[in-house]
C-alpha cells in the first residue's frame, strides 16, 4: 500500500494587512498518491498561487498565518520552524516557478546555480557535482550542456531558462514537484514542450506533480485529477474526466465554456464569465461565486455551501443548486 | 500574474506615504531661516560688523543673545547676515545650474540626434573634471574675489552635472509608452514637453535641486576655508566656523553656533529633498 | 567583454586628452605672459629667455601644448621656482601620502557600513536598521570640515593630538605605529561620510534584491538563510555599492584637502592649497593634472570590477 505524498487538511492562509485579514486560502483538503498528476485550476486571484506555496512553506514570513495541516510524505509542514521546513525542500518537495527570467539569479552561471542544491544539499563533491549538472541540463533537454553549464541565465532563451529551472528542481530527486504556471510567460510552441518534459520526468522519476494554472487546455490531458478554485476555496474536486464532463458547479461550467475551442464555428463569441472577482477583504455571507451565478438562489446568497459527494467517490463540489446535466454520452 | 494574491483586490488603491510632522518641522525652519536672512536689515538686531569693545568673547547674555566674538560682534547677527552669504550661494548657484543645465538636458534628450550627441560628449567630458578641483583652481587664480564670481563659478561648475542628472531622467520618462502613446496622436512637441515630460521629471529635480543647494552651501563653507570665499568683515557661515578654529578649546560657542545653523539648514533641506522624492516615487516598494 | 572594455579604454584615453588640453591651458588662463607666471617677477632675463625657448612661448599654441604634452609623457612637469624642485618630484613624495589616506578611511568605512547594511536589511525598520539610517542622514548633513572641527573639539583637544602647527605625519616606512597614529583623525574623518553613503546605498539595494524571485527560489533549494543573504543577494546589490564606490573614492582623490589642510597631512592636496597660496603656478598644475587622471582612473577601475560582478552590464 503506497503512502499518499502529500494530504493536505483544512488549510487556511491568511494575511494581516493594514485593511483587514484576508483571507487568500480556505479549507482546502486533498490528498497526492505517488506518481499522480494534480491540477489546480481558477482565475487570477483565486488563490491557487497562494496555496502552492502555502503547501511548500514558503509564504512570506511576515503578517501572514497558516492554520491547517500539511503533511509531506508523512512530514509536517505547517505550523513548523522554517529550518524544520528546509529539510524537506528541494530533496522532497520542489518548485517551479513562473517566470524563468526572474527566477534563476541573473549574476550566477547556469551551472552553479544547479551545483548549488547537489552541493549543499546532498554533499557532493564538486566535481561529481558539475558532472551530475551537466546530466541533469541534458535529461530536461538543453543541446551542448557542458557548454550551457558556464551561461549567465542572460544568454539562454525563455525555454532553456526554464528548462534550467526543471533541472534545478529536479536535481534532488523529489517525490513531490509543484509548478505554478510554468508555461505561462512562454511561447505557444514551447509551452508544450515544456509540459511534455515534465511528463516524462514525471513517469521516469516516479514523481507526483501539482500543475497550477489558469489554462484549461494545459489540465485536459496531462493530469489525473483536477480541483477548481475560487476566492481562495476548492469549489470542485475531482478526476479530470468527472470535473470536465460531469461538473456539478456552475462555476466549473462558466470557466469551460470561457475557454476559446478551435473547434467552434468562426466569430463564435467569446463567453466570459460576468462580474468581478470578489474582493476578500469584504466577503458577503453565502457562496462567494453567488453575484456572478446565473443559478444563484436565495440560500446561495446566504449560505456558504459545504463540499459535499456526488456519487462517484472522490468527486466533490460545493453548490446548492448543482448542475445535473452530463455532457457527452 | 503569479504573485497575484487576495490582497492585490483591495478596491482602495494604496495611499501615498504620507509627507509627515518632521517633513512640515523642516519646511518651517528653512523657510524661518531663510526669511531671517532676506529681512536681515529690517530685523532689530545689531550689525554684524559693528565691534563692541565692552563686550568681547561673551557667552550668551541678554543683550547678546548668541554671544559676541573676539571683535565684540554679535555672533546672532553674523549668523543672521551670514545666511545671506551661504544661502545666497546655494540657491544663486543652483539657479545658474538649473537654469542653463535642465532645459538643455530635457531639450536634447528629448530631441535626440546630431545636437544631444555634440552636447552630451562635451558635457561628459568635463564631467571627467572634477568639479571641485576645477572651483578651487578658477577661483584661485580669479581675483579679486567677489560674491558673483563664486557664485558663477560654481554655477557654472554645476552646470554638467544638472545636465546629466535631468537628462538620464527626461531619458526614463520619454521611453514611458505614454509619452510615445501621446506622440503617436499628434500631440505637439511643446504639449508633450510641457504635459507628460515636465510633470514627471519634477519630482526628481526638485529632490536634486535641494541637495544640489545643500551641497554648494557645504563647498562654500570648505571655500571659506581655504580662503576663497568672501573676504572678511563679510560673515559667511563657513568663515566664522574658520576663524573660530584657533580659539576652539577656549571658546568653543564661535564655532558651534555656525556650524548648528549650518548643519541644521542643511539637515532641513536634505530631509525635505528625500521625502518628496520617495513621496512622489510611487514604484519604490514601501517598507 | 573584450569589446566592452577597449570601448571603455578609448572613452580613457579621449579624456585623459581633453584633462591634459584643459591642465595645459590653465597657464594661459591667467593675466600677464607665461614666464611671469612660471617663474615669478623677479626672475633674471636669461631665465625668461631660457624659459621661452623651453616651451616655444613664440610659436603657436597648439604647438606649445605638443611640446608641453611631450615633457609630461616623460615626467617632466617643470620645476617650481618657488621650492626649486621638479613638479614632479613633490607629486610623487605626496601622492603616496593621499593613497593611504584614502586606504584606511575606505577599510574602516567598508568594514563599518557592510555589516551594518546587511543587519538592517535583514530586520528593515527594525531598532537597528532605524538608528542607523536617521544617523547616517544626519551625519550626511555635517559637512566635513565641520566634522573635522567637531573632532578635533572632543578627541584632539581632549587628548592631546596636535592638530595645528607642524605636521606630526611620518612615514610609513620610517615609523608605521607614528605614521598610523597621525593618519587616523582624518581617515576616521573621511570614513564618516563614506560610510554613510556605502551603508545607505547597500542597504536599500538589497532590501529591493530580497524582493526578487530568485530569492525565493533559492529559499526552496533550501540553502541557509546566511547562505542566500551573501551567495545570492549580496553579489548583486554589491553593484550600486561599487558604483558608489567609485564616485566617492573619485572624490575623496579630489576633495580630500579639506582633511589634510585642516589637520596639516603633507599630502597632495594640502600642497595644492599651499601652492595655491605660493602661486606657484605650475606645480597647481601638475597636481590638477594628476588628479584629474586619477579620478578618471578611478572610475575606469571600479566600472571594470562592477563588470565582473555583473556581466549584464557589458552584454547591454
Amino acid at each position: 500500500m503506497s503512502e499518499n505524498v502529500l494530504v493536505v487538511e483544512n488549510l487556511a492562509t491568511t494575511f494581516h494587512t493594514k485593511g483587514g485579514p484576508v483571507p487568500a486560502v480556505g479549507g482546502v483538503s486533498f490528498s497526492l498518491g505517488p506518481n499522480e498528476t494534480l491540477g489546480i485550476v481558477g482565475e487570477s486571484g483565486s488563490g491557487k498561487t497562494v496555496l502552492s506555496r502555502t503547501i511548500m512553506g514558503l509564504q512570506p514570513r511576515t503578517n501572514v498565518e497558516v492554520t491547517g495541516s500539511v503533511l509531506l510524505n508523512g512530514h509536517q509542514m505547517v505550523g513548523v520552524s522554517e529550518d524544520e521546513k528546509r529539510k524537506h525542500w528541494a530533496t522532497e518537495v520542489a518548485m517551479v516557478f513562473q517566470d524563468p527570467m526572474t527566477s534563476l539569479n541573473p549574476v550566477m552561471r547556469v551551472g552553479k546555480q544547479i551545483d548549488e542544491v547537489l552541493r549543499v544539499r546532498l554533499g557532493m563533491p564538486k566535481d561529481a557535482a558539475k558532472a551530475r549538472a551537466i546530466e541533469l541540463l541534458r535529461l530536461v533537454g538543453i543541446p551542448s550542456p557542458e557548454e550551457r553549464y558556464s551561461a549567465y541565465p542572460g544568454q539562454l532563451s525563455g525555454g532553456m531558462r526554464q528548462r534550467v529551472v526543471i533541472a534545478i528542481a529536479l536535481a534532488c530527486s523529489p517525490s513531490l514537484l509543484m509548478a505554478d504556471e510554468p508555461t505561462t510567460g512562454l511561447d505557444v510552441t514551447i509551452q508544450a514542450q515544456i509540459l511534455n518534459l515534465i511528463e516524462q520526468i514525471k513517469n521516469d522519476l516516479n514523481m507526483s506533480v501539482i500543475l497550477v494554472t489558469h489554462d484549461l487546455g494545459v489540465v485536459a490531458t496531462r493530469t489525473t485529477r483536477l480541483i477548481v478554485m475560487y476566492a481562495g476555496r476548492i469549489v470542485e474536486i475531482g478526476t479530470t474526466r468527472d470535473v470536465f464532463k460531469d461538473h456539478r458547479m456552475p462555476y466549473t461550467r462558466a470557466l469551460l465554456e470561457s475557454s476559446p475551442r478551435v473547434s467552434n464555428a468562426s466569430h463564435t463569441r467569446l463567453q466570459a464569465i460576468p462580474g468581478r472577482p470578489p474582493n476578500l477583504l469584504k466577503l458577503d455571507q453565502g457562496c462567494a461565486f453567488a453575484p456572478r451565478c446565473a443559478f444563484a438562489t436565495q440560500k446561495c446568497h446566504e449560505e456558504r455551501p459545504e463540499l459535499e459527494e456526488t456519487g462517484t467517490p472522490g468527486h466533490l463540489f460545493a453548490c446548492w443548486n448543482p448542475l445535473t446535466t452530463k455532457i457527452g454520452a | 500574474m503569479s504573485n497575484e494574491t487576495a490582497v492585490s483586490q483591495v478596491d482602495k488603491p494604496e495611499k501615498r506615504d504620507p509627507l509627515g510632522p518632521l517633513f512640515w518641522v523642516c519646511v518651517g525652519w528653512a523657510t524661518l531661516t531663510i526669511l531671517a536672512s532676506l529681512l536681515a536689515n529690517w530685523l532689530p538686531i545689531e550689525s554684524p560688523i559693528t565691534q563692541d569693545y565692552t563686550a568681547l568673547n561673551q557667552g550668551p547674555t541678554l543683550h547678546h543673545l548668541l554671544g559676541t566674538d573676539d571683535l565684540g560682534r554679535d555672533i546672532l547677527a553674523r549668523i543672521i547676515f551670514g545666511g545671506r552669504i551661504s544661502i545666497g550661494v546655494g540657491f544663486g548657484a543652483m539657479a545658474i545650474g538649473f537654469g542653463i543645465g535642465a532645459p538643455l538636458g530635457m531639450l536634447t534628450a528629448y530631441r535626440r540626434g546630431r545636437l544631444d550627441t555634440i552636447v552630451t560628449s562635451v558635457m561628459y567630458m568635463l564631467l571627467a573634471f572634477p568639479a571641485i578641483i576645477a572651483t578651487i583652481a578658477i577661483l584661485s587664480f580669479w581675483v579679486p574675489r567677489a560674491l558673483p564670481k563664486i557664485i558663477v563659478v560654481i554655477g557654472l561648475a554645476s552646470v554638467p552635472l544638472v545636465y546629466r542628472v535631468i537628462r538620464t531622467a527626461t531619458l526614463n520618462v520619454a521611453a514611458k509608452d505614454y509619452v510615445v502613446a501621446a506622440k503617436v496622436q499628434g500631440a505637439s512637441d511643446r504639449r508633450i514637453l510641457l504635459k507628460e515630460l515636465l510633470p514627471n521629471i519634477f519630482p526628481i529635480a526638485i529632490s536634486f535641486l535641494l541637495i544640489g543647494i545643500a551641497t554648494v552651501i557645504s563647498l562654500e563653507g570648505a571655500l571659506a576655508f581655504l580662503g576663497l570665499s568672501v573676504n572678511p568683515p563679510t560673515p559667511s557661515w563657513g568663515n566664522m566656523i574658520n576663524e573660530a578654529r584657533t580659539v576652539l578649546s577656549t571658546d568653543p560657542w564661535l564655532v558651534i553656533f555656525p556650524s548648528l545653523a549650518l548643519c541644521l539648514f542643511l539637515l532641513c533641506l536634505n530631509f525635505i529633498g528625500d521625502r518628496l522624492r520617495s513621496y512622489f516615487d510611487v514604484t519604490e516598494v514601501k517598507l | 567583454m573584450l569589446k566592452y572594455l577597449t570601448r571603455r579604454f578609448i572613452t580613457l584615453i579621449i579624456i585623459v586628452f581633453v584633462i591634459s588640453v584643459g591642465s595645459f591651458y590653465l597657464i594661459h588662463l591667467l593675466p600677464g605672459n607665461p614666464e611671469t607666471v612660471i617663474l615669478g617677477i623677479g626672475a633674471t632675463p636669461l631665465a625668461r629667455a631660457q624659459l621661452a625657448a623651453q616651451l616655444g612661448l613664440n610659436k603657436p599654441i597648439w604647438m606649445q601644448y605638443f611640446i608641453w604634452a611631450n615633457h609630461m609623457i616623460h615626467g617632466h612637469f617643470g620645476e617650481s621656482f618657488i621650492s626649486q624642485t621638479s613638479v614632479s618630484s613633490v607629486i610623487l613624495r605626496t601622492l603616496p601620502i593621499d593613497l593611504e589616506l584614502i586606504v584606511l578611511s575606505q577599510i574602516i568605512a567598508y568594514a563599518a557600513a557592510i555589516p551594518a547594511a546587511m543587519r538592517a536589511a535583514r530586520k528593515p525598520n527594525g531598532w537597528l536598521d532605524r538608528i542607523f539610517s536617521a544617523g547616517s542622514f544626519v551625519l550626511l548633513s555635517i559637512p566635513p570640515f565641520i566634522i573635522i572641527v567637531l573632532l578635533v573639539l572632543l578627541v584632539a583637544i581632549k587628548f592631546n593630538i596636535p592638530h595645528t602647527g607642524p605636521s606630526s605625519y611620518v612615514s610609513f616606512s620610517a615609523d608605521w605605529i607614528t605614521n598610523l597614529e597621525s593618519l587616523a583623525l582624518p581617515a576616521f574623518t573621511l570614513a564618516i561620510t563614506s560610510f554613510t553613503v556605502y551603508f545607505r546605498t547597500l542597504r536599500s539595494d538589497m532590501i529591493a534584491t530580497l524582493q526578487e524571485e530568485y530569492i525565493t527560489m533559492a529559499r526552496s533549494k533550501g540553502l541557509s538563510r546566511r547562505r542566500i543573504f551573501w551567495r545570492h543577494a549580496f553579489r548583486p546589490s554589491s553593484v550600486a555599492l561599487l558604483g558608489a564606490s567609485g564616485i566617492n573614492i573619485g572624490g575623496l582623490l579630489a576633495g580630500g584637502f579639506v582633511v589634510q589642510y585642516l589637520l596639516a597631512i603633507p599630502g597632495m592636496g594640502y600642497t595644492l592649497i599651499a601652492a595655491i597660496n605660493q602661486s606657484d603656478f605650475l606645480l597647481v598644475q601638475g597636481i590638477v593634472f594628476v588628479v584629474s587622471v586619477g579620478v578618471v582612473l578611478i572610475n575606469f577601475f571600479f566600472d571594470f570590477i562592477i563588470n565582473i560582478v555583473d556581466p549584464r552590464i557589458s552584454r547591454e
